[in-house]
């Protein structure tokens, strides 16, 4: 048992150490994989593998996973519903008084962009819970080489984003002063809806004062610059890189060599 | 790095040659016209009412004005001998180390440690001296090693000067310019940062702005001040500047050290300190009860007591207290998404009490306004009363209108009709100097006036039975703080209850019968703000000083006892 | 005038800055839209569509240069991304599509032409380019024609009044506040007003 959780401990580790440009083209491909290939059993081995790799290396409590999964299958329900209502060639109605709808060909192909919706938000999911945001715009500067202009403008609009809400907050709070009404604790939808200019004001006075204070500092458009604690490839983002394409093949291999059912 | 002639260069480090600032709009002056130079190794220190456009000069130094903010700038500035627009002004930045007046114009939002590195990454040093560089100024600045992952936007308003002065000091470029870099800052922090600003040896330029300098201005070689209308109505020596012009600087609405009322108040009864004093303990230094003649002395005593008594509460301002307001019973308090700061609250405001709030930076002053105020609810305990008005620490978060006007109106009490609401606001903007402003944008003003504006909106409107005004002071020049002081009176006689929160030791003293003083996660004492400012280890405890008329007082004492 | 030709830092903050707001007001839309799929069925989305394109509709009447809406949009996708959007990676692919759309329309008025009809114009692109490209992704083919004519018209619409005019109302209200002092459009404005 305690084994096990010094693995999990440095599997966690290795996961968020990993290189995150590694990462984006491992995911990139099972993506693309995916998306090309048109079959249900692919899409549940694209599902179960980032969620396993979660659950046993990052150790992501399984039901954070299960909840992850929440919006993807409403989100893929979607096609499902399209798909079997909307198939031209369906007759739905027909069908549903002969046949059984489970074996309908409009079945099992809106079952299948089921799953890889499921499976495109499991990669992702996978991609964002292990990488950094800040780890990999420095990776992009390294070794994409994004203009550093480019990079930190990212940078600041991703830390602004945990910022709207104090910011919220504080307009709220400025608000029920004025009015005298009592703040609830959640703003409501009305509420929300009225916050949003005054927040894209806040956003748009903040990238104009970030610009002087990154100018002042001596940001220039093209000049050399360090980039610390910039991530490296190391002999493990190989490792990875392998073992998560050759993962890849053999999912692939076992849905092409076994094609009848 | 500078392209130096060969003979030594004797230019001065900056120079501005009459230069006249506008913003496109409104087409009106903002700035000058104005000469100014910083020579090489000089300190110079820019005093100036609200508005008289220090900030504006500042930015058009390395051209951030007109390349980054729109405006129109006539005349010639001039940096390290070279013509200023000549480079951009991100190519300035190894000379000159900017810190403007507001730290989040400073700061660029990411974590500490990268907001340190940023400026050294710029400059392409290696990784490891930049770690390096970066430890040094955190141990300089005493940053704690665990912000080192914070996110500056989630730090307190003091804190975030400190870093933002960190990543300043850590450019350590030949010229450091600084427009009010301890507004926020508790007494002790500002003074490490004053012996930062000044321990470094004679190559190091630093012009400072600033309304209140009390700890750094011995150290000042020369000050240069700016009147309303933007032009230099006084430049010299601070000691001298200081007796000289005292009358001028009073009627401009700029500040003045204290050891100038006491300068006065001896001169008159003929005693004159021979040196100008910067300080209490200057200012008495020939009076010494040992060694000075016992007659002086006696001339000199109403003299220090009529000092020390315009700077203490007078006693029947304790007298008047009325039932309780607002109570708050084994309160904790969190800031907003952060965790509990402050456990165990036991805390009562009375009708027409001032409450003076202090403590060290990140103590939880502002956490326990908001929660005072009813606005931010408490993790655990119970709190009643009346809901408080609050003026938040940073004016921006105030505003909610379009313009000053309607700022001052959207607070107004909504029963009263329309034309006494007109009425009471324009007084109000024409008390706190801000009349001929009124369609102006409140973020378009300067930081005084801002300051201003919200605390003309809270006063004027007098619709909360407690008002909590969180470092009313900061950015405020001399005018303002005289009208601040008045409006807080005038709401403590109708019976309104006043919590300030400060790290003005002086102004606690005087406006405040009684304090709080928060640190370590709790209230370490409550009482008569007098008592609490005789109590060294307290004090020291909770990262304050001693006011500067304390010097008086302990003289009065041995005087007494001789 | 701003300088024409390249992009200033502010400029470029701004951009990128707005790409991460819309993307936190998309990511809520995404719940709506969700939430009013489960309930009206599946043409929801064509009718929701237009909302997904507002940033670059934003953007581009603020900047008023080349690649503003385009890059923005991208730019939302990728923060989606990273704050964990239901659609995935894939987001990029569908971001680069839907600013290229509204793209194509300012470019056609040579990024000259802000005017309320050009911004829904953009907003029809959009929904013009994103209707193939879903049409390629999910096999519309298959589909039958009437759908597809109704879900064709539906998507143009949302484009023109979710996208290009909410875009309008917003880029008015932001101006209001007085953020935009020195952008662009705020040249724009005070040259017409003078
Ligand atoms: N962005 C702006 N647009 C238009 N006017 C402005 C802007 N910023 C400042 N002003 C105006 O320019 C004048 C000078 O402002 P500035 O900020 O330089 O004053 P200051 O001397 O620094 O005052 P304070 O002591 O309050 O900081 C003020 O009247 C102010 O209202
Ligand atoms: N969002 C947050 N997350 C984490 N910590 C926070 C957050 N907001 C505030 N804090 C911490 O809470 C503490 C109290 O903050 P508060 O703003 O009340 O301090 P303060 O006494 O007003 O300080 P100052 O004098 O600097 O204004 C600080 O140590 C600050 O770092
Ligand atoms: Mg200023
Ligand atoms: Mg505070």
């Amino acid at each position: 048992m305690r084994r096990g959780g010094a693995m999990a401990e440095a599997g966690r580790g290795m996961l968020k150490a990993l290189n995150p440009l590694g990462k984006l083209v491992v995911c990139f491909v099972w993506l693309a994989a995916s998306v090309l290939v048109f079959d249900a059993r692919f899409q549940l081995a694209a599902i179960l593998i980032p969620s396993l790799a979660l659950i046993v290396l990052n150790r992501t409590p399984p039901l954070v996973v299960l909840a992850l999964m929440v919006p993807f299958s409403l989100f893929g329900f979607g096609f499902l519903t399209t798909s079997v209502l909307f198939r031209q060639e369906s007759d739905f109605a027909l069908r549903m008084a002969g046949e059984s709808p489970l074996a309908s060909p409009a079945f099992s192909a809106g079952v299948t962009l089921f799953l890889r919706a499921l499976a495109c938000g499991m990669i992702s999911a996978f991609f964002a819970l292990t990488t950094d945001p800040g780890a990999l715009v420095r990776a992009l500067m390294v070794h994409a080489r994004l203009p550093p202009r480019i990079g930190y403008s990212l940078f600041a609009a991703m830390q602004l984003v945990p910022d709207l809400a104090a910011e919220a907050q504080q307009m709220r709070y400025a608000r029920a002063m004025k009015s005298g009404r009592r703040l609830r604790r959640l703003p409501g939808p009305g509420e929300l809806v009225s916050l949003v200019i005054p927040l894209l004001a806040f956003a748009i006075r903040r990238a104009g004062r970030t610009a002087i204070a990154m100018e002042a500092r001596g940001l220039a458009p093209d000049a050399p610059r360090t980039i610390t604690q910039a991530p490296v490839f190391r002999r493990r983002d190989a490792a990875f890189v392998l073992v998560a394409l050759a993962a890849l093949l053999l999912c692939g291999i076992a849905v092409v060599v076994d094609p009848a059912s | 790095m500078l392209s130096d002639p060969q003979p030594p260069d004797t230019s001065p480090a900056a120079e501005w040659r009459e230069v006249e600032v506008s913003y496109p709009f409104p087409k009106q002056r903002a700035a000058g016209p104005v000469s100014l130079s910083i020579g090489r190794g000089e300190r110079v220190l820019l005093l100036g009412p609200s508005g008289s456009g220090k900030s504006t000069l500042l930015l058009t130094l390395t051209g951030l004005i007109p390349g980054s903010i729109p405006a129109s700038v006539d005349g010639e500035i001039r940096l390290f001998g070279e013509d200023a627009a000549k480079r951009k002004a991100w190519d300035w930045a190894s000379h000159v180390a900017q810190y403007f007046q507001d730290a989040d114009q400073t700061l660029c939002g990411m974590r500490v440690e990268d907001e340190l590195a940023f400026p050294l990454e710029n400059r392409a040093l290696p990784e490891d001296r930049i770690a390096a560089h970066v430890t040094c100024i955190m141990q300089r600045v005493g940053l704690p090693d665990t912000w080192r992952n914070r996110r500056s936007t989630t730090l307190s308003g003091g804190e975030r000067q400190l870093v933002a002065l960190a990543a300043t000091l850590v450019q350590d470029a030949p010229l450091f310019v600084a427009d009010e870099p301890t507004a926020h800052l508790a007494p002790e922090a500002a003074g490490r940062l004053h012996a930062l600003l000044t321990e470094d040896g004679p190559d190091r330029s630093v012009l400072i702005v600033d309304h209140r300098l009390e700890g750094l201005i011995h150290s000042v070689d020369r000050m240069v001040v700016l009147g309303r209308d933007g032009s230099i109505i006084a430049e010299g020596h601070p000691r001298n500047v200081f007796r000289e012009r005292r009358d001028l600087l009073i009627s401009q609405g700029i500040w003045c050290p204290v050891s100038c009322a006491l300068d006065a108040h001896l001169s008159e009864a003929g005693l004159e300190p021979p040196v100008a004093p910067l300080s209490v303990e200057e200012a008495l230094a020939h009076l010494d009860p040992e060694a000075a003649p016992r007659e002086d002395l006696a001339k000199a005593r109403p003299a220090v007591e009529a000092f020390v008594a315009a700077s203490t509460p007078s006693t029947s301002d304790a007298a008047s207290i009325g039932p309780a307001l607002v109570e708050l019973r084994a309160a904790e308090c969190a800031p907003f998404l952060g965790p509990t700061v402050l456990r165990d609250i036991d805390l009562t405001v009375h009708e027409g009490e001032i409450l003076g709030v202090l403590g060290a930076n990140g103590a939880g002053k502002s956490t326990l306004g908001l929660c005072l105020s009813g606005l931010l609810p408490l993790k655990a305990g119970r709190r009643k009363g009346a809901p408080g008005g609050v003026a938040f620490q940073r004016p921006e978060n105030q505003f909610t209108g379009g313009t000053v006007i309607e700022e001052v109106l959207s607070a107004m009490p909504r029963g009263m009709n329309k034309a006494e609401k007109a009425e009471r606001a324009a007084r109000a903007l024409a008390d706190w100097g801000l009349a001929g402003f009124e369609l102006r944008h409140p973020l378009e003003l300067s930081q005084g006036q801002k300051r201003k504006l919200v605390l003309a909106t809270l006063t004027a409107s007098d619709r909360w039975p407690l008002l909590i005004l969180d470092e009313p002071m900061a950015g405020l020049d001399a005018r303002g703080v005289a009208t601040l002081v008045a409006e807080i009176r005038m709401l403590r006689d109708r019976g309104r209850a006043v919590a300030v929160i400060t790290h003005d030791m002086d102004l606690a003293l005087r406006l405040c019968p009684r304090s709080i003083v928060v640190g370590e996660g709790k209230i370490l004492a409550d009482g008569p703000t007098r008592q609490l400012m005789q109590d060294c280890a307290l004090l020291k405890r909770a990262g304050l000083a001693e006011p500067s008329c304390a010097g008086a007082v302990r003289w009065l004492k041995r005087v007494a006892a001789c | 005038m701003p300088d024409k030709r390249g992009w200033t830092l502010r400029e470029t903050l701004i951009v990128t800055v707005l790409g991460a707001v819309f993307a936190v007001l998309y990511l809520g839309w995404v719940q709506v839209w969700l939430i009013a799929q489960a309930i009206f069925g599946p043409v929801t989305m064509d009718v929701v569509m237009g909302f997904w394109f507002v940033v670059s509709i934003v953007a581009a009447s603020i900047i008023r240069k080349p690649g503003a809406a385009f890059v923005s949009e991208v730019l939302a996708a990728g923060v989606q991304i990273l704050l964990g959007s239901p659609a995935g990676l894939l987001l990029l692919v569908t971001g680069a599509v839907q600013g290229a759309g509204a793209e194509v329309v300012f470019a056609a008025t040579r990024w000259r032409n802000y005017s309320l009809p050009v911004l829904m114009a953009a907003g029809v692109g959009a929904a013009i380019f994103s209707f193939i490209y879903t049409w390629i992704r999910f096999d519309y083919g298959a589909l039958e024609p009437g759908l597809l004519l109704v879900m064709f018209v539906l998507r143009c619409l949302s484009g023109a009044v979710l996208g290009g005019w909410l875009g309008y109302v917003i880029v008015e209200a932001l101006y209001r506040t007085g953020a935009l002092a020195g952008l662009a459009i705020d040249h724009a404005k005070r040259s017409a007003a003078a």
